[in-house]
């Protein structure tokens, strides 16, 4: 097939996005409007967890420029009710039934009660004020723990209790295996010369995106249902709407807008809200559109970690784990929300925790319970981000245990052989961890830290280090997504390349700012030896583009370039056949070289044309063509690699922390990182400045308060804090890349995981700065307070001893 | 109720027909149709995407009224730069790849601009403080602070 000119894959291109988007002329779902749409409003709840006693919707019903008011009673049986297959994992777990709004109760602050279809948003707001509502209130579940206690109230009526899903991870199929594996842990566990258990929880935090949901829809009588969605999965979206409002799917398209401000897992969900609007437009005969504000995401969504894990370790005296046990507690909120129904994060989680950590014995036991808060929604470091901190602290503290260097602990136990299939059945599939971890060690220069932190300490000052890392989801593979998710991992890209020798792709996922339009044009240059600038990319629209699952779990990078990649190998031959059969010449498609918009045949280079005039002929003068071949240059090219992939990191946090206050600066942050080939590295760099400061942002600020009614507290962006610009270091970013064998160009999918590492390397510095106190931070956020306090207590610990 | 409001948006003078409680950002977005200008917080004034010229003054436009506006001149991210050109900020956030999703990119190059007229040669705490009224969810600040750097040698040039 001749050597793909790869000029351009490994460029620090320009983005093809930021023209448009420095120029203010981006199309985001509030810049989308159709001529006559009218505005849906919901109400919320104003309750934790209540009886819907009344509601009286007369007065807004009078109101001028309203069209409708409709509540969950009058909406229950005019369409299904949630759970439909499409959406529901392939797990063992209960599914809540629910509609768009609350029907007979209330089960969060924040929950959809009732909705105002209006002339325009202000007329809607005035009407949604007018409606009232009596409610009868019900004990709060405030947590797990209450919501698991016998007598505990019961959140969903026909539930025996509180239970959403409860899952062991280890020790294979059969109970008697499962005991045999239990009581060996629980062995190694009592004779291990170092065993150590702990606590760890971690607060409801997550990665809300600066744009917010929408969605709009159009009713249709002859081309039916036309749905714009803040989406990361458009082709699920458009299943589980027409399933629900019994529309033919050949009558229902979703279109996720070009551009959309940001998603981190927060837009990938099957949200209630777009069926409303959706159902009202029909219902209307008039478009309708919905634009989420600000204070309904928080109160709704972009919650996710929320876990507490008992977790056990027995180690040898040099520090080598030998058996893991963990006890996972999952607080999903109300569990109401389409895939992945609050509980799938904690899920992964736990499939996770050994990371890439050489645990050959673990029992990993994970319990998830519905409660009075919103549904967990996914957030970049996806359930993960609760485990790899409780794991990485073990790894500190198991490293104090022994008296070792933290370094030298993880170095000692993470996988130096791969592949290799974890004890929760997670499949690493390549690359060279203590490559990664050796050139981050050697970025921070680790011997000559400890010298300069035993200086300081002689002088009163604190500094620490910290270490974690993170293999990661390099793509969702179908092997891990059917039965985690109910749909398919593969990868899809249509390339399609016109007469005048310009390529149009189409991509089924919907991407949020990963740069897909930029990465995929420098593939499909490289491999079709023309410029990035005769190639455009279209995504997200279910009229136009191959399904996908999703943009979701780094598959930007590693499934759906892949097709792009083999897409254009498949039409490459195409044209090659072709321009041999032109040129009389004996040859194999291989033969041919595409490079500078020409297509060569390498034995004798005079033998050439342009792509250009090849690409015309082929489509537009498709005469005299090899027997059996056809005209065009169109293909879709579906991408699912042999095995699940991996990417994998390593993070460091350099910090001093002031003892007499417990603040703390971060004076370092460096990673190193194994993406495989890069395609652009200025895109791989932002991904992990951005992706880190999101999990320091998570660590140290952010968190979603529920007051003990229940009450959210943190629905602003003055109450719900998230990092700025002076709160954050700049990031050293290094490479140690190893290309993956199962992709066309070697590349691997990153992003979705960054988050992970940040809280453990982080407070693990924090706690390294304060090793003279003996410090242990088992719980998040990271504070100053919960620091000075763990000063206190230590120090108090030591005076009674 | 209504009330007039007579404002130069980009060099345009737009008489309106207003209510008297609509947003300025709603008035740039939906009356004038200039949707480069965002609104990402519940019209806090927190997340800084709406953030425009007023009279040459960053302001951000979810916490003023439309009709305050009248009479006064503003500038939004589709102004920023002469037609057909591009600001020293806007090939700088191209350049060292400063944007992801770009949601809150106008309001920061808004802001920036203001802010580099002020202090022509910043150091980079003085850029990630003057980003104190500005959130972005991607980035992580760091290329932003790195843009804004470059971008200031090229207009002291």
């Amino acid at each position: 097939m001749g050597h793909p000119d790869l000029n351009w894959v490994g460029r620090e291109l320009n983005r093809k996005e930021d023209l448009r988007l420095t120029t203010g002329k981006g199309q985001y779902f509030g810049d989308i409007k159709l001529q006559g749409a009218l505005h849906l409003v919901f109400v919320r709840s104003s309750r934790a967890h209540a009886l819907i006693k009344r509601i009286d919707t007369a007065a807004a019903k009078a109101m001028a420029g309203v069209f409708a008011v409709v509540t969950g009673a009058e909406l229950k049986d005019k369409l299904k009710s949630l759970p439909i297959p499409v959406v529901v994992p392939a797990l063992p777990a209960r599914y809540p039934t629910f509609w768009p709004l609350a029907v007979g109760k209330v089960k969060f602050h924040g929950e959809p009660v009732a909705a105002v279809v209006a002339k325009d948003c202000y007329i809607a707001e005035d009407a949604a004020e007018a409606i009232e509502i009596e409610y009868e209130d019900l004990p709060y579940v405030a947590g797990p723990e209450e919501a698991m206690k016998p007598g505990a109230p019961i959140l969903h009526p026909g539930w025996d209790d509180n239970k959403i899903f409860e899952l062991g991870f280890t020790g294979g199929a059969t109970p008697e295996s499962v005991a045999q594996n239990e009581t060996e842990v629980d062995r190694l566990i009592r004779e291990a010369p170092v065993a150590i258990k702990r606590r760890f929880k971690v607060h409801r935090t997550g990665v809300t995106p600066m744009e917010p949901r929408g969605a709009m829809a159009n009713w249709d009588p002859s081309d039916g249902m036309t749905c714009w969605v803040t989406t990361q999965r458009p082709h699920i979206d458009r299943l589980a709407l027409a399933e629900i409002l019994d529309i033919p799917t050949n009558q229902m398209r979703v279109i996720a807008p070009r551009d959309q401000g940001g998603g981190f897992g927060v837009k990938a969900p099957f949200y209630r809200e777009p069926i409303l609007v959706a159902f009202m437009a029909k219902h209307l005969g008039r478009p309708v559109r919905w634009q989420e504000t600000r204070e309904e995401h928080l109160m709704c969504v972009s919650q996710e970690r929320d876990q507490i894990h008992d977790l056990e370790v027995a180690a040898n005296k040099d520090g080598k784990i030998i058996a893991v046990r963990d006890r996972g507690l999952g607080d999903v909120g109300d569990g109401c929300e389409g895939v992945y129904w609050g509980f799938l994060m904690p899920f992964l989680g736990s499939a996770l925790l050994p990371n890439g950590y050489d645990l050959p014995r673990c029992d990993i036991k994970l319990k998830c319970y519905v409660t009075n808060k919103s549904a967990l929604s996914p957030a970049r470091s996806f359930g993960s981000f609760a485990t790899r901190f409780a794991m990485e602290r073990m790894v500190d503290l198991v490293a104090r245990a022994v008296d070792k260097e933290p370094a030298d602990v993880r170095r000692l136990n993470l996988f130096t052989q791969l592949p290799y299939t974890t004890a929760t059945g997670v499949y690493l599939d390549s690359g060279d961890f203590l490559k990664v971890f050796d050139t981050l060690t050697a970025k921070i220069d680790l011997k000559k830290f400890r010298q300069e932190q035993a200086d300081a300490r002689s002088k009163g000052r604190y500094l620490g280090v910290g270490f974690g890392v993170g293999a990661e989801l390099s793509g969702v593979a179908s092997a891990v997504l059917v039965p985690m998710e109910n749909q398919p991992g593969f990868g899809a890209a249509t390339v399609r390349i016109d007469p005048r020798g310009n390529v149009q792709i189409f991509e089924g996922d919907a991407p949020l700012g990963q740069g897909h339009e930029t990465t995929f044009a420098q593939v499909a240059a490289s491999e079709l030896g023309i410029e990035p600038e005769h190639i455009t990319v279209t995504t997200g629209d279910t009229g136009t583009t191959p399904f996908g699952s999703g943009t979701i779990g780094a598959r930007g990078g590693s499934y759906t370039v892949s097709a792009v990649a083999n897409a254009c190998r498949h039409l490459k031959t195409k044209m090659a056949k072709i321009l041999a059969h032109d040129l009389k010449l004996d040859a194999s498609p291989a033969d041919f070289d595409f490079a500078s918009g020409m297509v060569t045949y390498r034995k004798e280079p005079s033998k050439q044309k342009s792509f250009r005039s090849l690409a015309e002929r082929i489509i537009m003068a498709p005469l005299n063509l090899p027997a059996g071949e056809t005209a065009g240059l169109e293909y879709t090219a579906f991408f699912e690699a042999e095995v699940p992939m991996i990417c994998f990191s390593a993070h460091a946090c350099v910090v001093e922390v002031m003892a007499q206050t417990g603040q703390f600066k971060i004076l370092r942050y460096v990673t190193a990182e194994d993406v495989g080939k890069m395609i652009n590295p200025a895109i791989v760099e932002g991904q992990v400045q951005g992706g880190v400061v999101q999990g320091l942002s998570n660590t140290m600020f952010e968190e979603f308060v529920y007051d003990d009614n229940g009450q959210q507290l943190t629905s602003t962006f003055e109450s719900y804090k998230m990092a700025t610009a002076a709160d954050v270091p700049h990031v050293e970013v290094t490479d140690a890349c190893t290309p993956c064998p199962h992709t066309p160009l070697g590349t691997r999918g990153l992003g979705e995981g960054i988050p992970g590492p940040v809280p453990g390397a982080l407070t693990n510095a924090v706690c390294d700065a304060l090793t003279p106190f003996n410090v242990d931070i088992i719980e998040l956020p990271l504070r100053p307070n919960r620091i000075w306090q763990a000063i206190r207590e230590a120090q108090s610990a030591k005076r009674a001893s | 109720m209504q009330q007039s409001v007579s404002v130069e948006i980009n060099g345009i003078r737009y008489d309106e027909q207003v209510p008297i409680r609509m947003l300025l950002v709603d008035f740039l977005r939906d009356t004038v149709g200039l949707t480069g200008t965002h609104v990402g917080c519940t019209f806090e004034g927190v997340c800084g995407a709406c953030t425009v010229h007023l009279d040459g003054e960053a302001v951000k436009s979810c916490m003023m009224l439309a009709v305050q506006a009248n009479g006064r001149a503003i500038t939004t991210i589709e102004g920023l730069a002469p037609k057909g050109e591009l600001h020293a900020l806007q090939k700088a956030f191209t350049a060292r790849h400063a944007l992801q999703c770009g949601f809150c990119t106008a309001g920061i190059l808004m802001n920036a601009a203001e802010f580099l007229k002020e202090n022509p040669d910043p150091t980079d705490d003085e850029i990630r403080h003057a980003l104190v009224g500005n959130l972005c969810r991607c980035t992580g600040y760091s290329h932003i602070v790195e843009a804004i750097r470059d971008a200031a040698v090229e207009m002291r040039k």
